[in-house]
């Protein structure tokens, strides 16, 4: 059978299970998503603290998860805890692992998107009275956030398609499934390429958005 | 967690050397696939501002699909897929380490061609034409005019690439490939020790990548061109 007939012949089963996997891929990519905002947000406003010794260890923390492999680190959370005597579900260990991360790189998001509000802002805020917390609360992040939506959407892509690393922990996701199938029908020329059918599926449109949201920005400046 | 530093006394001179060893295959991988990224990058960048439409589309299709694919799936597609598309073929050659390479480089090549596009299109059209009326033939305008700016823009980015490129070769584990990763999953699951071989694989990753970085910064302000 050539590989057009076997498409032909068992391409909707193919298509139908992979797309069983798409559930806990957007599980993953979602709950990882706001960890890394929520998270992140938090090391940024620390990174930018006044005071030194807290500036350090986000910048400690931004720097050594920039600087390994996502792979790595998701494998230190699942394999590694249960040594210290946590045991992550595989979902828990995929979505604190990239969501983890994912925050050191949102912070630097962040972190630009405050740093190119003009300090005058800040400093009106402060003079009329309200407080650092509400100032960067009403005032700066406000108008920090449209410098900040096009980079997050392509954070948020990038993120989608690293959910394609978490089978390696256990999670059945897209790719767990399409693994299985190759082992199932010993077709994987036709499994793989469905698969990069479907991420493909999410991962253009939301690159199309990220190209207008920056287009936009853009017009603003 | 208190544990963690008598473990690494015990066991570290037995793990590093073999870790330390398979990071070469890593950094082999790293810089084969750099080199085949900066060819295809240069080759989709020149067919994507090219004048025949028909080119620029074939380049804007490959550019868009590579970078919409995750790496893991352009690994498997790129290793699994052709020997069972063409069978009659002997894949002798095919290695995993080969399909790494090629997964990695044809994702690199679609990011490195969007780079130097926008290094190209980002220089006024007038540098060429003033090069062009001074006399220099094109090529002359190429290598004096074109290239040493556009060097300022793209060096940058590409950088950030090498980077990032050295910590997805982590991703070539799971098609096989025995580097740095595979080694550290043997090791940690034969002594029983995921979490202190893990950290230490993270501690040699960061040490092989964060000097490039602080590179990377220094080239940023270096070649900041004031406008």
């Amino acid at each position: 059978m050539t590989f057009w007939q076997y498409l032909e012949a068992k391409g909707p089963y193919l298509l139908t299970t992979l797309l069983g996997g798409w559930p806990q891929t957007a599980i993953v990519a979602i709950g990882s998503l706001l960890f890394a905002l929520i998270f992140g947000l938090a090391v940024a406003l620390v990174r930018l603290s006044a005071w030194r010794p807290l500036r350090w260890p986000a910048i400690a923390y931004i720097e050594f998860f920039r600087g390994t492999p996502a792979l790595v680190q998701l494998f230190v959370i699942y394999f590694g805890l249960p040594d210290i005597g946590l045991s992550p579900t595989p979902l828990q260990a995929a979505i604190v692992g990239l969501g983890m991360n994912g925050a050191a790189y949102l912070a630097e998001i962040y972190r630009a998107g405050i740093e190119s509000i003009h300090r005058g802002q800040m400093e009106a805020a402060l003079a009329l009275g309200l407080t650092p917390g509400k100032a960067m609360q009403h005032i700066v992040l406000p108008q920090a956030v449209r410098t900040m939506l096009p980079p997050i959407t392509s954070f948020a892509i990038v993120l989608l398609k690293d959910t394609s690393i978490v089978f390696s922990v256990g999670v059945v996701e897209i790719m767990a499934l399409a693994r299985n199938l190759v082992t199932e029908t010993l077709h994987s020329a036709a499994v793989y390429l469905i698969a990069g059918l479907l991420y493909l599926c999410m991962t253009i449109p939301m690159s199309r958005l990220a190209a207008r949201l920056e287009r936009q920005r853009q017009a603003w400046q | 967690m208190s544990k963690l530093p008598q473990i690494y006394a015990e066991n570290i001179h037995r793990w590093l050397p073999e870790l330390l060893w398979f990071a070469l295959t890593t950094l082999k991988i790293a810089l084969v696939s750099f080199a085949l990224a900066v060819l295809v990058g240069l080759a989709f960048a020149l067919l994507r501002t090219s004048r025949i439409v028909l080119l620029r589309g074939l380049a804007t299709a490959y550019i868009e699909t590579a970078r919409g694919l995750p790496i893991v799936v352009l690994l498997y597609i790129v290793y699994f897929v052709p020997p069972q598309l063409f069978p009659g073929i002997n894949w002798q050659w095919f290695t995993d380490f080969t399909g790494a390479v090629l997964g990695l480089g044809l994702h690199g090549g679609a990011i490195l061609a969007e780079v130097f596009r926008s290094g190209i299109e980002a220089l006024h059209k007038g540098q060429r034409e003033a090069a062009v009326s001074l006399g220099m033939t094109p090529a002359q305008s190429m290598t004096y005019i074109i290239l040493p700016q556009a060097t300022r823009i793209v060096l940058p980015p590409v950088a950030n690439y090498a980077i990032g490129l050295l910590k997805d070769t982590s991703l070539c584990s799971l098609i096989g490939v025995n580097e740095i990763m595979n080694d550290a999953k043997s090791i940690a699951f034969a002594d029983y020790q995921p979490m202190a071989v893990f950290v230490l694989v993270a501690v040699i990753y960061f040490v092989m990548s964060y000097p490039l970085s602080l590179i990377v910064r220094v080239l940023e302000r270096r070649l900041a061109v004031s406008r």
